[in-house]
């Protein structure tokens, strides 16, 4: 085993698919970045609103007014960069910080698919992708490396690996599979598509894309690695994701799955391909026949090797903290977030804010369509943590306005899946006074159902 | 082993498609429950529904013109008190027809025009003074519409010889009330016009459920009108729910009170109820929900049941705070808390279990499922 183990970490093989890897995702980065500008998402999302939602612990990453655009454009700027591989490592930097900070700007965005970019970002700073088929490589040949160690490519393939399975493992739930939700309530909501749009008015149908959707995920890295059967699944992979992209407002999550998906095909074939799109590029092709391999000092290597090692021990465990709180994970969201867990729920709620003067006893209802946007509104009302930090806004928004240690109190409502909406969150207790941390929060209303499974 | 499973799966996903193109091309009922087309729920609601109602709307807009007109060519207790009918009745039918703020109506901001109050009766004095004023400024929208006619018809003096008299001195007043129903006239308009021109097909056409569809901005409309308009407007202001104390001078109709600004209340509660249901055996909000199959999961109960149950409720908690408003307000200001804490319940219905049960999406922005 331990021989095993040493011949891999020794094996090379062709930096071509890093290659492929970083042109796919530099661009899609790139065209997500273009796309969420040109639709008006940044003065949106991020000028507009006068309360952003942060992370825990991240709290000082605030939107930085109109400069949030030049936020965007470096992000935009260092894809751009990472795509042709010019100034590789400082793309691969700035585009894992920009990214990264945007997405930590306001949890309200959170999306698993933006967290994965940043993930992957992330890997290409650590990983030797700017050496072969590069804008450095080629106004610096001696940069150019053609082969690399093996286990740099096979980082991508686990991280991608771990998104489809632990998506998958996500969807072993009572709801997904033997309610059939919440797809049977957004299929019907699709019956007026082209051709298969009234097949989605028969709930059998929503249990069919149940269960095949988990045996997919839970499968595909499997199918995609086997060679025999690599062709099917990503032709799978392909159609799967593009319904979903017909189905679902999911943006660029489809077009991503289907790129970053090829990271499973073996170097040859993306030797090949590139090889071949260079011979469009140039009249002759004038493909140095040298095979250059990339050799990492011991020091280096290991020290990888262990950030690596580090990443994926963190990236296998962070899904499963759910199991440290007490209560029912889709209903408290309490470690929902970074654990692939994608179209499982349909939830949704309203909440009413009441303000108290702790002196006079004075009370005022709040609109929070003052302070918030349509999606921040969206998102707070069903989950926890916001709620609290929205109290602990209004909190201070009334102190400033003269009303004496203003009490918070929510009255939210929430249905999830299809249950007839109840009451969300303890509305005798004063939000204004409780702590917003990582412990499990006790003035959750129990969920008076179970959902049984991962 | 892994290819056959595979293959097996896309013989599947082929078999789903080939039954599909049978359905569709045998020319039989595509769905299971015809209740699920959203094109036949649409066309309904625009051709029974929206139509209709504006029309109606329209003729009483057109009766409150002519006794409008009446009443400033020749002032008269009598010409006041029929103007003052026309008014009562086509303030009546507008509460029948205020919900559809989507499409045309939204685009010319058709409830700014008509029923924002309470009126400003002080800018009214002083646009009738000056005799210079611009409808179409925002603070403009307060000094219009019903509100305003309110005010024009039964406040501007103590009784009606004395308002007719008011009208007899005042050639400013003759013209503001003219250009008041004009304005109302002019706006409503443009809407009935495209509402008969070509967005009624536009509307049935639009048959998705994301943001843009017509089936979401109806529903928006729908449910911001029952809880900001009705709940909050014609209820909770009054009432203080957001204050703590109780505002009775914000009614609806509040110049004339008696029994007009509770009637208006229950007309429009009863409008919101039949839209859900609609008639029988025509598509409605109700039987595309029954078709969805929307219940509480836990109990069974059908989720229409339960908000029919809710709207029952709320509208004898409406109903009980009669004969006139504006006293109850304060002298019976738990009753009418109790009636909004009821229409309460009923928003949440609306907003939360039946959105969700519908699928329809409220933002633009992309989501993978929260």
């Amino acid at each position: 085993m331990g021989d095993r183990l040493r011949r891999y970490f020794q094996t090379y093989t062709s930096a071509a698919p890093l290659a492929t890897f970083r042109m796919a995702f530099g661009l899609l980065v790139l065209v997500s970045v273009v796309r969420f500008w040109a639709k008006g998402w940044i003065a949106e999302l991020y000028l507009k609103p006068k309360f952003f939602f942060s992370y825990y612990g991240f709290e000082w990453v605030k939107p930085l007014g109109s400069y949030t655009y030049g936020l965007f454009v470096v992000c935009g700027l260092c894809a751009l960069l990472l795509a042709l591989g010019w100034w590789y490592r400082w793309a691969a930097v700035g585009l894992f910080g920009s990214f990264t900070y945007i997405e930590l700007m306001d949890k309200s965005t959170y999306l698993n698919h933006y967290y994965f970019v940043s993930l992957a970002a992330f890997l290409l700073v650590l990983l030797p992708a700017g050496r072969f088929c590069s804008l450095d490589a080629y106004r610096n040949p001696a940069l150019r490396r053609s082969q690399v160690p093996r286990w740099t490519v096979d980082a991508l393939r686990l991280l991608v690996g771990i998104v489809y399975f632990y998506a998958g493992l996500a969807k072993l739930n009572s709801d997904w599979l033997l309610h059939a939700m919440p797809l049977r309530i957004w299929l019907p909501a699709k019956n007026d598509l082209w051709l298969v749009g009234p097949l989605f008015n028969y709930p059998w149908v929503a249990y069919v894309f149940s269960w095949f959707g988990a045996f997919y995920d839970l499968t595909t890295p499997f199918f995609l690695l086997y060679r025999p059967t690599r062709a099917w699944a990503y032709t799978a992979v392909v159609v799967f994701h593009g319904l979903t992209a017909v189905l679902f407002p999911i943006g660029m999550f489809p077009y991503v799955m289907i790129a970053v998906a090829l990271v499973f095909f073996p170097a040859e074939v993306h030797a090949h391909v590139l090889a071949r799109v260079r011979g469009w590029w140039k009249q002759a092709p004038t493909e140095p026949a040298a095979e250059l391999p990339l050799r990492y000092s011991r020091r280096t290597g290991r020290l990888l090797l262990l950030v690596l090692a580090a990443f994926f021990a963190v990236q296998l465990l962070l899904p499963f903290r759910y199991l440290l709180y007490p209560h029912e994970l889709f209903w408290t969201e309490e470690g929902y977030r970074f654990s692939w867990r994608v179209m499982l729920m349909e939830k949704m709620g309203q909440v009413q804010f009441k303000v108290v003067d702790s002196a006079t006893g004075w009370a005022r209802l709040v609109n929070n369509d003052e302070h918030l946007s349509v999606l921040q509104e969206k998102m707070m009302s069903t989950q926890p943590d916001m709620l609290v930090q929205f109290a602990h806004y209004l909190r201070d928004y009334y102190a400033r306005r003269g009303v004496h240690a203003p009490k918070v109190y929510a009255d939210a409502y929430v249905s999830l899946n299809g249950r007839l909406g109840k009451t969300f969150i303890d509305p005798a207790v004063d939000l204004a006074r409780v702590t917003d941390d990582l412990r499990p929060k006790p003035w959750i209303l129990p969920f008076n159902d179970e959902i049984s499974g991962f | 082993m892994k290819k056959p499973v595979l293959f097996a799966l896309l013989l599947l996903l082929t078999a789903v498609g080939v039954f599909s193109c049978q359905k569709t091309s045998s020319g039989d009922p595509p769905s299971p429950n015809p209740s699920l087309d959203r094109k036949a729920l649409l066309t309904q609601w625009a051709d029974s529904l929206v139509k209709p109602g504006y029309q109606r709307f329209n003729d009483k807009l057109d009766i409150l013109s002519a006794k409008t007109a009446a009443f400033t060519t020749a002032p008269t207790t009598a010409s006041l008190v029929e103007a003052r009918q026309a008014w009562q009745a086509a303030y009546l039918e507008w509460q029948k027809v205020e919900l559809f703020e989507f499409g045309p109506a939204q685009s010319v901001s058709l409830r700014n025009h008509f029923n924002i109050y309470p009126t400003d009766a002080p800018g009214i004095n002083q646009n009738i003074s000056t005799g210079s004023y611009n409808f179409e400024l925002a603070t403009a929208i307060p000094q219009q519409g019903f509100p305003a006619l309110d005010y024009l018809l039964n406040g501007v003096a103590l009784n009606d010889a004395a308002i007719v008299q008011q009208y007899v001195a005042s050639a400013n007043h003759r013209r503001y009330l003219t250009d008041v129903v004009a304005k109302m006239s002019q706006t409503f308009a443009l809407v009935y016009a495209q509402w008969n021109g070509s967005y009624r097909d536009a509307f049935i056409n639009n048959t998705g459920t994301d943001a843009s569809s017509s089936l979401s901005r109806a529903i928006n409309a729908y449910s911001l009108y029952y809880e900001r308009y009705l709940r909050a407007g014609k209820v909770g202001i009054p009432a203080g729910v957001m204050t703590g104390t109780s505002r009775p001078e914000k009614i609806e109709a509040y110049y004339l009170k008696g029994s007009l600004p509770l009637q208006l209340a229950t007309t429009a509660h009863t409008t919101v109820q039949q839209f859900f249901n609609g008639r029988a055996g025509r598509p409605s909000l109700k039987s595309y929900l029954d078709a969805l199959g929307a219940k509480d999961s836990r109990t069974g109960q059908l989720l229409t049941d339960i908000l029919n149950n809710q709207f029952g409720v709320a509208f004898q908690r409406l109903n009980s705070l009669g004969p006139d408003l504006f006293p109850t307000m304060t002298a019976r200001n738990a009753d009418a808390v109790a009636c909004y804490n009821e229409m309460q319940r009923a928003v949440r219905l609306i907003k939360v279990d039946m959105t969700s049960a519908l699928g329809i999406t409220v933002t633009y922005v992309d989501n993978d499922g929260d």
